[in-house]
């Protein structure tokens, strides 16, 4: 795999237009330079490497013939596969609860803390992308414990607010104004993220 | 810029095979059914949808012609009934008649004035196949011919006949062959001067 060091804003954009033009060698690129990270964001939501592999799969392969519907002018294109990323884990989340119902298995996988999401092992800061994953993990944790936890449920799971409310027992207003301030705050501190540096 | 909460998770390297399985399946021709379908859907559409205009078309200009005759025969039909049962010129003759052994009824509202007879046909037996009911016309000259009826059903007939002119003495009906006959050779039903 050839790793790139930079993806710049100018770089995504390179890469979008060769994209568009349906450079099958931009989407190889592409695939090098942001895969880790998807893989690393769809396994967090299904724990399940075979079927994150699936999904990474059709994430790109979504990228590669809808990436006309990227619409630059609303923001850099990585966070845009990562919403893909995260919408098919969701929708492939919410296929397995369908088939599963409760079973032990997914409260197993459940029990796991998701306010714990450990910063990436310093042997991985080679990975590109790796400053932006630490601002992300910083701007996380300026939020306080229980803003974390609900934009973790929210996120990760897919939880709808009442879910979210079920989960940690508390009112449904309570969860909403947490989910909203904690948005406020994590626009804030990550809207100077533009750059994809080294 | 909540969509960089993905970057949250360890990064992950996919297996090596990942790579290539995911190429393959983008840059695999896929299959275009949506144009031939469009195709195709438009093309049916074209010509279902102008041969059931012109089906539509056909049908409507025939039943508004129907409609037509069939109102103007109704309305030439309770013109003709309301002369005979209203005029005052009308006469009214019921003929009692035996066909295949069963008894029905002849009438005849007969108007002088209008030198018209209207004439209902009740319980006649239904003719064999090759065969038709024949009324007749009793004039100074003879039988003429006054109508030809083949009853293949056991239903009631009803008729509206122009009078000879010179005058009708009375009504006859014989059973003839299917297209008639110039003058009276089979069977006769009823023979009855007026």
């Amino acid at each position: 795999m050839t790793s790139p060091k930079r993806l710049s804003q100018e770089h995504q954009r390179s890469l979008e237009l060769r994209l568009k033009a349906g450079d099958e060698h931009a989407l190889g690129e592409l695939f090098d330079l942001v895969a880790p990270w998807i893989l690393g964001s769809v396994l967090h939501i299904l724990h399940d490497e075979d079927e994150a592999e699936e999904v990474v799969s059709d994430v790109f392969v979504q990228v590669w013939r809808h990436i006309h519907q990227h619409d630059a002018g609303r923001g850099p294109l990585v966070p845009w596969i990562l919403s893909i990323a995260r919408n098919r884990s969701l929708d492939a989340l919410r296929r397995r609860r369908r088939w599963w119902r409760k079973s032990a298995r997914l409260e197993q996988a459940h029990a796991v803390d998701v306010g714990a999401i450990p910063p990436a092992a310093p042997h991985e800061a080679a990975v590109p992308g790796w400053p932006v994953h630490r601002e992300v993990h910083a701007a996380l944790a300026a939020l306080s414990e229980e803003q974390r936890r609900v934009v973790l449920l929210s996120y990760f799971e897919g939880l709808s607010h009442g879910e979210i409310a079920q989960r940690l027992h508390q009112p449904l207003g309570t969860v909403k104004t947490r989910l909203r301030s904690a948005h406020q705050r994590l626009t804030e501190s990550l809207r100077h993220l533009k750059d994809w540096v080294e | 810029m909540t969509d960089w909460l993905g970057m949250l998770a360890a990064p992950r390297n996919p297996r090596p095979d990942l790579r290539g399985r995911m190429l393959a399946r983008a840059l695999a021709p896929r299959r275009r059914w949506g144009g031939p379908l469009a195709a195709a859907a438009l093309i049916t559409l074209a010509v279902g949808g102008g041969g059931g205009a012109w089906w539509a078309y056909r049908t409507i200009d025939a039943l508004t012609a129907e409609r037509a005759a069939l109102a103007a025969r109704v309305q030439a039909l309770e013109d003709t009934v309301a002369t005979f049962i209203h005029g005052p010129a009308t006469r009214l003759i019921q003929i009692p008649v035996s066909t295949g052994g069963r008894v029905g009824s002849v009438t005849i509202f007969a108007d002088s004035a209008r030198h018209r007879w209207l004439v209902r046909c009740d319980g006649l037996a239904p003719n064999a196949r090759d065969q038709a009911y024949q009324l007749w016309f009793i004039t100074g000259r003879g039988m003429s011919t006054a109508a030809v009826m083949p009853m293949d059903e056991d239903r009631p007939m009803v008729m509206a006949l122009e009078m000879p002119p010179g005058g009708v003495l009375g009504a006859a009906m014989s059973i003839e062959p299917r297209a008639g006959s110039a003058s009276p050779s089979g069977p006769m039903v009823f023979h009855r001067l007026l």
